[in-house]
């Protein structure tokens, strides 16, 4: 066990796949010799080699590409976008080749993207997205979202062994600001939801950087008791968790950083909405970013990004309904 | 095509009528180990990877025996147990996979090469740029097939670049070699020294076989656009009929060759329409896969490169 | 739309409200010929001797004919209109949309603008009661009462466990019911407050004062009469209220009519309910009824002649209707029940009467009654007793005063306590004012000496 920092922990989770399977191989802009653009791969060329620690061309469609080329030739890449943003450039690779590969020709594409997301430092428009939606809606991806250290750790490695194309959403404002307990060994984090704190009188369900917001917004409220449960994994989505909070809590609020219209948690809302119908004692709120650009200015940015504040009173609301 | 016009076969309808010894002679170079990303015009090299004749007649009129159990159409389907790779619609969207899967041959230190066909049109888009500048940067052992067969659907080579794109491949850093696409034998060669090249370490080769679509983009297209002239001429240099009198002068005997062939096919049809079609019990399956296997090896009996490599040609 | 299909018709007509009840009153059309309605819809009011109530319609479909005119009194089971039903129309299938929906109604339990009168003596302005409770046309579907929503979880609940949700207490948005709140009726934790202060919305009988909700703009769509509150010349009063107004007169003339007050240190009614959860006013019933029992000359009928003293006791709680007047609505052998089980039925009777449900035995039998026209600050007051009875007993305001407390030693000193002036009207006829005196102060030492 060692506390490392949410980012210490996807490095660490890189350094024992390339470590223990000759297959994984590392792909991305500047991840070689200049470590990543966030340092992730700092000093994995020393021990790892150009070879399997590559710094590609400018080029995210053939990162993309390529990783599902040398996949179907039993490799294991993983690779990266240097922002989530970019991953627009990749679309097609991803969705019409990588997604659809296996249920048209029956050929497995083990890649595992990463995708650094997320705002809340001012990184404007094309630094700041939050893309998993788009992903979650094309079938044949797998997309996970870890909120802690140890989720970050074991889902990468489930990612890299799993033998789907997923997404990993690594949050960027999360990676020096969280920290925690982190097995030293492999482990693969299963994946389903988690509930990050108990409760009965309403549930907040979140993932990636809105959990730490969900766990400070409701701490300490009125002295309700609030859920708090960490989705981790978008697709597959874990209904049954879900629901389950549902069933015991009645209240829902969901919060998303992404732009509202068609985020995850819309589809979370669905299923409860078809679902969990039964069990609602009130309606289900949604928490999200505005459907605009995320703005650069500290003032805008954090006007539109769900805050505690924006949390704390949705809850409050609803729990007085 | 006559399946077609009885309505068994849903869909639109592709072929490569005019075009076959592109694929068929350039797929002869490959060795059963190496790779292939085959495109709609190519059909050829299914069967040269061993794809039978009734699997493919299946695949086209969606049955549940056809290699994709009906879940793509006509010719986007690739067996992966014998190396291929199923295309699909977004072009040139496969030589990026080519490149990649010659990126991991080439970290593993394999003598083995991948191949691609994309055509004309699929030139202008950013996919074509991002792996000739790939492959070229890395060196890596991928065989680049041009078909230039004059036309993207509607559209002439003047409104689809400026620049030839054989002249590109200098621009990238490797080889580009012209080639006569409809003589099957010239393919061959050039695709076995590209071939030779790649394993050799000398990085990809980029092969423009000039043909001509003598079908309309699909079975739906009639064509009005080309200028009947550009049909006749090509149509002197049918590669089918060129090669038939190259075999007769070998004394080949090409009649019984094709009988033997167009009764393959017919029972391939017939096996093909008895067929059932797919049911929507599993359609939802197999989104993901439980498990990754790589692609196979080819499994045709027939290969050209066992014959070149025999002849004293390469290891 | 529906003239060229099959219809059947079917009647409406004059329930019996009340086994002695032949005939009733017309006093209101909901809705006209050629609208439509749906089941379970109040289609018309009506007034008879004994009870004004509504009548809801059987099915759903369209008004056909209407039969009786307002103020029009016909004998019961005479028809009164009948509803035009397509050949397969299904009893749900055309329900008339509510009309003022807003918010998921309280109904019953938003009293949130208390008649100001409710002691039958009180010549008092009426305020007008926007009483939102006869709105039935809010109703939803299932509404267990008119304009009260469940959400799937609460009716799960509740019929899971065979719970009324109309009793219960409701601490959401507009007193929407929670699934706090029925949980905590399964779990007998009272309605949902584990101690602190009590939210009950108040009836208009019981001391605490809340101060009126911000009134929607909810129009008194047709509620039975108009909704205006502003009676001008010309017009008579609503049947009830002349029948009250009746009934009053004919009290004082019949009873030798007296009053006595007494003054009672609250403090301890105020800390027991707060730990309860229940009304004052459950507490001053419950030791009225004790006090009955030690001095039965109160728990009498005297008709004429007849004089007849009870063991048992049958409380009456006066129930304000607002503008339409007030009603007695009796809970039966009230001797067995703790303050508890009678806190739950005075809730009980009081929102069936506001929404006309009572039956016609349910204001019969009395034997005393309470009367708490809630807390304006009005502190005295001189009831009429409700004959056959012998006395009433009235309870105002509880308003802390400064007062003169005596400690163990015999030391005097000043205390701020809650105190209120019980009145108890009472007949000449049947007792002297010793006895009501000692009444009184039994009432007095009950309410003074609650366990702590």
């Amino acid at each position: 066990m060692a506390t490392l920092t949410y980012l210490q922990a996807i490095s660490a989770a890189l350094r024992d796949e390339l470590r223990a399977d000759e297959r994984v191989l590392v792909m991305g802009e500047d991840i070689g010799v200049f470590g990543g653009a966030f340092k992730v791969t700092d000093g994995f060329v020393a021990e790892f080699g150009n070879d399997r620690v590559m710094d590609t061309p400018l080029a995210e469609s053939a990162i993309i590409g390529c990783a599902i080329g040398a996949a179907v030739v039993g490799m294991r890449p993983v690779c990266e976008m240097q922002f989530a943003d970019f991953i627009s450039c990749g679309f097609d690779q991803l969705v019409n080749v990588a997604g659809k590969m296996h249920y048209r020709q029956d050929l497995a594409v083990p890649i595992t993207v990463r995708l650094p997301s997320g705002g809340g430092f001012s990184g404007g428009p094309f630094h700041s997205q939050n893309p998993e939606a788009l992903f979650m809606h094309s079938p044949g991806i797998k997309v996970v979202a870890p909120s802690t250290a140890e989720d970050a750790k074991g889902l990468l490695h489930a990612a890299i062994r799993d033998p789907n194309p997923v997404c990993f959403m690594e949050h960027k404002h999360l990676y020096r600001r969280i920290k925690g307990e982190v097995p030293d060994e492999i482990y693969e984090t299963p994946f389903t939801a988690r509930v990050a704190r108990p409760g009965s009188d309403l549930v907040v369900i979140a993932y990636g950087a809105m959990v730490e917001v969900a766990l400070q917004a409701t701490a300490d409220l009125d002295g309700a008791s609030v859920e708090v449960l960490d989705l981790r994994s978008l697709v597959p989505l874990d209904e049954a968790a879900i629901l389950d909070s549902v069933a015991r809590c009645s209240k829902v609020v969901i919060v998303d950083e992404a732009n509202m219209t068609c985020a995850a948690g819309a589809q979370v809302a669905a299923l409860i909405a078809e679902k969990g119908f039964e069990d609602l004692d009130g309606p289900v709120v949604r928490v999200a970013t505005p459907d605009v650009p995320i703005p650069f200015s500290p003032p805008l940015e954090q006007a539109v990004l769900p805050g505690v504040d924006r949390v704390k009173e949705a809850c409050r609301d609803l729990l007085a309904y | 095509m006559s399946l077609y016009r009885q309505g068994k076969v849903p869909g639109s309808f592709y072929d490569g009528y005019g075009q076959e010894a592109v694929s068929a002679g350039a797929a002869f170079a490959m060795a059963p180990e190496d790779r292939l990303c085959i495109l709609h015009r190519d059909l050829a090299a299914h069967i040269i990877r061993g794809v039978t004749p009734a699997r493919i007649l299946s695949q086209y009129m969606g049955r549940a025996a056809g290699i994709t159990r009906g879940r793509d159409g006509n010719v986007h389907f690739g067996d992966r147990r014998l190396g291929c790779v199923g295309m699909v619609s977004m072009l040139p969207d496969m030589m990026l996979v080519a490149t990649g899967m010659a990126m991991a041959f080439k970290l593993r230190g394999e003598r083995r090469c991948a191949l691609t066909w994309f055509g004309d049109g699929s030139t202008s888009r950013g996919d074509f740029h991002e792996a000739m500048n790939w492959a070229g940067v890395q060196k890596l052992p991928v065989v680049f097939v041009l078909e230039n067969n004059q036309y993207a659907y509607s559209t002439p080579l003047d409104k689809q670049f400026a620049v030839d794109p054989i002249e590109r491949a200098a621009a990238y850093g490797f080889t580009g070699v012209t080639v006569d696409g409809n003589d099957p034998e010239a393919m061959f060669e050039a695709t076995l020294a590209a071939r030779r090249r790649a394993v050799e370490g000398d990085g990809p080769t980029l092969i423009e076989a000039v043909t001509m679509r003598m079908h309309g983009h699909a079975a739906h297209d009639d064509m009005k656009y080309v200028p009947k002239e550009q049909v006749e001429e090509w149509r002197r240099r049918d590669p089918v009929e060129r090669q038939e009198r190259r075999l007769r002068e070998l004394d080949v005997d090409v009649d019984a060759l094709r009988a033997e062939v167009a009764a393959e096919i017919e029972a391939a049809a017939t096996e093909a329409l008895a067929g059932p079609m797919p049911t929507a019990d599993d359609v939802l399956d197999g989104v993901f896969a439980t498990e990754a296997e790589p692609l196979g090896d080819g499994q045709a009996p027939w290969s050209g490169y066992a014959k070149a490599a025999a002849a004293g040609g390469d290891a | 739309m529906t003239s060229s299909r099959t219809e059947t018709l079917v009647d409406v007509t004059m329930p019996q409200m009340g086994v002695s009840v032949a005939e009733g009153t017309v006093v209101g059309w909901r809705v006209g010929v050629g609208e439509a309605i749906g089941a379970e819809q109040t289609i018309c009011d009506i007034s008879t001797d004994k009870i004004d109530t509504e009548v809801p319609a059987p099915v759903s479909g369209v008004v056909a004919e209407i039969l009786v005119e307002v103020d029009q009194t016909v004998e019961v089971g005479t028809v009164m209109a009948r509803i035009a039903v397509e050949g397969d129309a299904a009893p749900n299938g055309d329900r008339a949309p509510a009309a003022p929906a807003a918010e998921p109604e309280p109904a019953a339990a938003a009293e949130s603008a208390p008649a100001a009168d409710s002691a039958p003596a009180e010549d008092a302005a009426p305020a007008a009661a926007a009483d939102p409770a006869p709105a039935a046309e809010s109703a939803p579907a299932r509404a267990h009462a008119p304009g009260r929503r469940y959400s799937p979880v609460v009716a799960r609940i509740a019929a899971e466990h065979g719970i009324d949700l109309s009793t219960v207490e409701g601490t959401g948005r507009g007193g929407r019911v929670r699934k706090q709140d029925v949980l905590a009726v399964v779990n007998g934790t009272g309605n949902g407050h584990a101690g602190g202060a009590v939210e009950d919305p108040p009836l208009h009988i019981e001391s605490p004062y809340r101060p009126d909700p911000p009134a929607p703009a909810r129009a008194q769509v047709g509620a039975g009469g108009e909704a205006s509150g502003v009676v001008t010349g010309g017009a008579t009063l609503p049947r009830m209220r002349r029948v009250i107004g009746e009934r009053m007169k004919q009290s004082l003339d019949t009873a030798a009519t007296c009053t006595t007050w007494i003054e009672v240190d609250m403090s301890r009614v105020e800390a027991a309910r707060a730990k309860l959860g229940v009304t004052a006013l459950a507490f001053v019933a419950r030791a009225t009824i004790d006090a009955l029992r030690e001095h039965p000359a109160l728990n009498a009928w005297l008709n004429g002649e007849d004089y007849a003293r009870h063991e048992f006791v049958n409380l009456g709680i006066a129930v304000s209707l607002g503008e339409d007047g007030l009603i007695v609505p009796v809970i039966h052998n009230a001797h067995e029940l703790s303050v508890e089980g009678l806190a739950a039925r005075i809730k009980d009777i009081a929102r069936r009467a506001r929404a006309r449900e009572l039956s016609a035995d349910d204001v019969l039998g009395g034997t005393f009654t309470i009367t708490n026209p809630g807390q304006y600050g009005s502190i005295m007051a001189t009831p009429i007793i409700n004959q056959p009875q012998v006395g009433i007993l009235d309870l105002e305001a509880v308003i802390k005063r400064p007062v003169v407390v005596t400690d163990q030693d015999g030391n005097d000193s000043i205390a701020i306590r809650p105190m209120t002036i019980l009145g108890l009207s009472w007949d000449h006829r049947a007792l002297d004012g010793a006895l009501s005196a000692q009444f009184l102060a039994t009432v007095k030492r009950r309410l003074e000496t609650l366990p702590v």
